[in-house]
Formats: C-alpha cells, sequence, structure tokens
C-alpha cells in the first residue's frame, strides 16, 4: 500500500466519521432550537388566548390562519398541566398530512371549563432543517474533495525528495565505480536521510572496489612468484640423480602449483569480468562455437567411454567472445568431471537456451549456493570451486541467465539466452 | 644464437637462462629497462624474452624501439597479466608471442624455437632429427623418406618435444601445451597418456630409435643422442 494511500484513508475515514457525529448533533441540536422557538410561539398564542377571555368574558373566534389550527372543546374539569407534542394531521383544505406541533391548554371561560389545543405547521421548520441539512452535506462533501486534492498535490510535493531518493537508491548498483549523489533538499528529515544513505553507499562502494582491487591486485602480485617456482621445479625435474622419493616430492610440489596458479588465475578472471573487462561484444554462432568446444572435450570423453547426445540449432547471440569460449569451457569441464566413466554426457541448444545435462554420481547440488565461490560438492578437491561462480558471472555481465535443475538424476545446467 | 631476457625477476630469468642454455642457444639477461635499451642497441639476438612490467619502464616502449630500428629479433611478451587486450596490443606492436606467467619452462622454449625457424626461414624449413625430416610447411613427418600418418595431436606433441630435447617435461606442461591452460581439468592427465602411447609406437614402428623415455611417473623425455 502507498503511503499516500494509506494517508488518506485513515484521513478520510476519520474525517467522515466526525462530520457524521458532528451532521447528527449538529441536526438534533437545530431541531430543538426549532421547535423551542414554535414553542414560544405558542406559548405566546396560549397567553393572548387567556387575555382576550379575561377580558371579554368569552372565548375568541377562532380565525383561519395559515399553519395554524385552533380548537376549542367544553370539558368537565379542569386539566392539570398544558402539554406540548409534536403530531400528525392535516390542514383544512388540504388532504396531505403533515407534523404540527400543539399546545394543549385548559380555561375556564363563564364557569365553563374549555379544553383549548393551539397548533403550528411544522412544514416551514422542516424546509428549513432539509435545506440547511442538504447545504451543510453538500459543504462536507466539499471539504472531502478539496482536503483530497490538497493533500494529494500537497502530499506527492512533499515527499517528492523521499521517492527522487528512492529511486536513485533503487537505480545504483555497486561496483560501477560511480558515487551516489542525492539531490539537496531543504526539509530536514529527508536532508538527514540523503547524508546517511549517500555516506552508506558511498562507503560500500569504496570498500567494494578496495576488495576488488585487493583481490586483483593479489591475484597479479602471485603471478610472478608463481612462474618462479614452476620454472625452478622445471629444472629441477631435470636432474638426473633425483631419487624416486624426491621425484615424487617434485611431482607433489608441482601438482599443487597447477592448482594454485589455476585458482590464482580463475580468481583474476573473476575480478577481471566484474570489472567489466569483457565489454566488447559481438554476434556469436553459438552452434559452431559449441561444436568446436565439442571436438575438444570429445578426446577426454572417449578415454572415459563417456558419450555424447547432442542436438543443436542455429542461434546467433551477442556476447564477448572470450567470455563465451570460458563459458563453455568451463560448463564441458565441470560436467566432465561431475560424470561418471562410460555414461551420457546431453547437449543442446536451441533459440531460447544451452543446455548441458550429466548423470549425477552423488546426487543433487545445493542450488542456493551453486554459485558460490569455492562452493564444492562433496569432498572433492580437484577443482577450485570457482568455475560455476565464473560461468555465473559471465551469464550476469552478458546479460543472460544461467540455472541449474536437478531432474531424473541428472545435473542439468542452462544458459537461457532471453 | 643468442637469446636476450629482459625479466627483473632475477630467479625467473635465471632459469630460463639455465634452461635454454644449450649448444644452439646462448642467454643474455638484462634487469630493467636501461640496461634492456643498452643491450638491444649493442648486440643482435635470435630472440627477446620481454617481460611487460619493468623498472624504470615499460616493456612495450622497447618493443616499439626494436621496431624502429627494424631489428630482425623475434620477441616473446612474457607477462603477468593475461588479458586479450594486453596480448592484443603487444602482438599489435610488433610481438610475435605473448606468454602468461606462470609459464612451463618447456612451453617457453617451445614458444621461442618456433619463432626462431619462423624468423630464420620464413617458416619455409624443415627440421631434421636424425633420419626424421618434419615439414614445417605440409606439417608431415617423414622417417626414411616414408611419411608416417600422425594425428594433429600428435604432431604437435612431437614438435613440442624436439622443441625441448633430452628435457624431462611434466605431464602438466604436455596437457596445458595440447589443450591450451582452459581445460581446467587438473590432476587428470590420463588421457595425454594415449597421444603419447601413439606417437611413441608410430615412430618405432617407421624405423625412429625409441626417443620418448618415461620418467618416474613425472613426466616424459624425448632423449637423443
Amino acid at each position: 500500500m502507498k503511503l499516500f494511500t494509506r494517508y488518506n484513508r485513515i484521513n478520510l475515514l476519520s474525517t467522515v466519521i466526525i462530520f457524521l457525529l458532528a451532521s447528527g448533533a449538529f441536526y438534533f441540536l437545530l431541531k430543538y432550537v426549532l421547535i423551542s422557538q414554535v414553542d414560544e410561539d405558542l406559548k405566546i398564542e396560549q397567553h393572548e388566548i387567556e387575555i382576550y377571555s379575561g377580558k371579554y368574558t368569552k372565548l375568541p373566534e377562532a380565525l383561519p390562519v395559515k399553519d395554524q389550527k385552533i380548537s376549542f372543546v367544553p370539558i368537565n374539569s379542569a386539566k392539570s398541566k398544558r402539554t406540548f407534542s409534536t403530531v400528525k394531521g392535516a390542514e383544512k383544505g388540504e388532504r396531505e398530512e403533515e407534523a404540527f406541533r400543539q399546545v394543549v391548554f385548559s380555561i375556564k371561560v363563564n364557569d365553563q371549563w374549555y379544553e383549548i389545543t393551539v397548533a403550528k405547521s411544522l412544514e416551514g421548520t422542516d424546509d428549513m432543517m432539509r435545506s440547511i441539512i442538504v447545504i451543510r452535506v453538500l459543504t462536507i462533501l466539499l471539504i472531502l474533495i478539496t482536503s483530497f486534492i490538497i493533500n494529494r498535490i500537497l502530499l506527492t510535493r512533499l515527499w517528492q525528495p523521499f521517492y527522487h531518493t528512492l529511486g536513485i537508491t533503487q537505480a545504483f548498483k555497486l561496483g560501477q565505480k560511480q558515487l551516489a549523489t542525492f539531490p539537496a533538499t531543504k526539509i530536514d528529515e529527508f536532508a538527514v536521510m540523503n547524508n546517511t544513505l549517500e555516506q552508506f553507499i558511498n562507503k560500500a562502494e569504496n570498500d567494494y572496489q578496495l576488495l576488488k582491487e585487493f583481490t586483483e591486485n593479489a591475484s597479479h602480485e602471485l603471478q610472478t612468484p608463481l612462474a618462479v617456482i614452476r620454472s625452478k621445479l622445471d629444472l629441477l625435474v631435470q636432474d638426473e640423480n633425483l631419487s624416486e622419493e624426491q621425484s615424487k616430492a617434485v611431482q607433489a610440489a608441482n601438482d599443487s602449483l597447477q592448482k594454485l596458479s589455476r585458482l590464482n588465475q580463475s580468481l583474476l578472471l573473476l575480478s577481471k569480468i566484474e570489472n567489466r573487462q569483457f565489454s566488447e561484444t559481438s554476434q556469436i554462432q553459438f552452434k559452431s562455437l559449441v561444436e568446436e568446444k565439442l571436438d575438444q572435450f570429445r578426446e577426454l570423453w572417449l578415454d572415459k567411454g563417456i558419450t555424447t547426445s547432442v542436438s543443436l540449432e542455429n542461434v546467433n547471440i551477442t556476447m564477448n567472445l572470450e567470455l563465451a569460449e570460458i563459458l563453455l569451457n568451463n560448463l564441458f569441464s565441470n560436467a566432465t568431471r561431475h560424470t561418471g566413466n562410460n555414461s551420457t554426457i546431453r547437449v543442446s541448444l536451441t533459440n531460447l537456451q544451452f543446455v548441458i545435462s550429466n548423470p549425477a554420481m552423488f546426487g543433487t547440488l545445493d542450488n542456493n549456493r551453486l554459485f558460490n565461490r569455492f562452493y564444492k560438492a562433496g569432498k572433492s578437491s580437484d577443482n577450485n570451486g570457482l568455475g560455476l561462480s565464473i560461468v555465473q558471472k559471465i551469464a550476469t555481465v552478458s546479460g543472460y541467465f544461467v540455472q541449474y535443475r536437478f531432474i531424473n538424476n541428472q545435473h542439468e545446467f542452462s544458459f537461457l539466452f532471453s | 644464437m643468442k637469446v636476450l631476457i629482459i625479466e627483473d625477476e632475477k630467479n625467473l630469468s635465471e632459469s630460463i637462462c639455465s634452461y635454454l642454455n644449450n649448444e644452439s642457444f646462448t642467454c643474455e639477461t638484462a634487469f630493467d629497462f636501461p640496461g634492456a635499451m643498452e643491450k638491444i642497441s649493442l648486440y643482435e639476438y635470435a630472440c627477446v624474452i620481454l617481460d611487460i612490467s619493468l623498472p624504470g619502464g615499460s616493456g612495450l616502449d622497447i618493443l616499439k624501439e626494436l621496431k624502429a630500428n627494424k631489428k630482425a629479433e623475434g620477441v616473446l611478451i612474457i607477462s603477468a597479466k593475461n588479458s586479450l587486450d594486453d596480448k592484443i596490443l603487444g602482438l599489435n606492436t610488433g610481438a610475435d608471442d605473448y606468454l602468461t606467467k606462470p609459464f612451463h619452462l618447456a612451453e617457453l622454449s617451445a614458444r621461442v624455437a618456433a619463432i626462431i625457424r619462423r624468423k630464420s626461414f620464413e617458416g619455409k624449413n624443415n627440421i631434421q632429427l636424425d633420419e626424421m625430416i618434419i615439414d614445417l610447411m605440409e606439417k608431415t613427418v617423414r622417417v626414411n623418406n616414408a611419411i608416417i600418418d600422425v594425428t594433429k595431436k600428435e604432431y604437435d606433441l612431437l614438435l613440442y618435444f624436439i622443441s625441448n630435447k633430452n628435457k624431462v617435461i611434466s605431464k602438466g606442461a604436455i596437457a596445458e601445451h595440447l589443450w591450451g591452460d582452459n581445460m581446467d581439468l587438473a590432476d587428470n592427465y590420463d588421457f595425454i597418456y594415449t597421444h603419447i602411447k601413439n606417437l611413441r609406437k608410430k615412430l618405432i614402428q617407421s624405423g625412429c630409435p625409441d626417443y620418448i623415455k618415461s620418467v618416474y611417473g613425472m613426466g616424459y623425455k624425448f632423449s637423443v643422442a
């Protein structure tokens, strides 16, 4: 729910409730006041009749006055008190029933008690009430609409800096070497927020850059010592006087060095991809690239008795050629490494995706951590756990998507082109 | 033939030198930019092995200097930077080849040999070894004038061995040479065994001596008397 909607809902609801309560109170108050007014008039009428009858010792003539009825009824004894009441009745010569306010009292004229009823029509009062209430309701509606519009404009304008900030924050991507700058605002709260966010984001970006530089520099600096070690080992094995024990030690050192330099290269590659050093893209005939890789790997598969099931369509995609090669290399290497002897690797390429699948040896992989750096299924130490991480990075920078599924005891990696 | 090694890491320079120094090569070394500039202005080399980042200047400037003076030297760049852009920049500036650290000395030696062959005879020459003749243009191998039918991998392997005669080459170096370092299949070099076995069989069948020796499971050696 939007802030504005939420605010409006509360605001409108409370306004309506207050107006309803106030209107109710107003209605009753108004009615009370008007009725009292009529009652006053009736009292004056009564007073006039009493004066008249006291002066002339006879009842006045009941002259027909509009909106007023007077009746005299002889009675035996005096009624104790005068009473006011509201009744319904028709005026003389009219059919419609309407409300009357009447007073009933008794007076004695020539030793005869009369009950006198004076009634005044409430039509005028009702009309007045009605128009007042109509005006009242219209006013309420008008006020509601105006407040809605004013609130809308005001709130939107007031919150403008907030939405602006939100937009900048959303658009911000870590690792783009750009700093976040927020527009100046006169509202203190927003200024504090912007300031805090700015510091926060720029610190994160800075740290990120430092970390990236660190990885890159560390990897770079490692290359030369690695080259020295490798060259020394290469020289060492030339020595014909090496014992078998020594040879084994050299061989073990060589293997570990191989892993180390591969790890280092992978880290370097990752940071290069992150630094967008492979931004140059071209149209790639993906099919022929896949076929090329298949040819390279077939030899290895032959050795392990691995067969392939291949179906390829002609597909052109836009990405960096070097990255595409690395991607295929990693996916093929991965499938090769995690497939038992004499199994089948399936490769398919359609307009939508490139899919490679191989029979699993140890069940499914953890989809949440699969693409993390140094994730290793099981305890295999043959690989450095960076291959899939690189695959995912390549997919991301190329604007594509990579996905893992475990179906029918098969690991399936899809590279989605859309 | 003289080879100049321009590399500031003395240990590495030393290794390269002692690996390459044999009957056909003599090595000289330079450790910084001014030293290298002085050497290339004074002497002629068959090949220059050039590191890009040097104290006192960039290896690329040395390369430019060599090209400006129309020196015939072949240039092999060795760099810690493994990036296509650097590679392209280096090659466009006039280098003959580009090798990323860390490399195997066998690989370096093979690349240097290839560069020198290309420079000296424009690639039209043959390599002769006892009764074996390798035609580099046609990519054929003859023993006693009979062509041996070798696959592309076996041909590459043979050339690699010949560039590293009497040297023990580790399996890792062979795998990297044949498949590139992208294969990412560390620890499993079984697949190179098939190629070596086949090549060896073909050579012996055609009447060559048994050149290829296995060394303690560490690697292989192409022994020539």
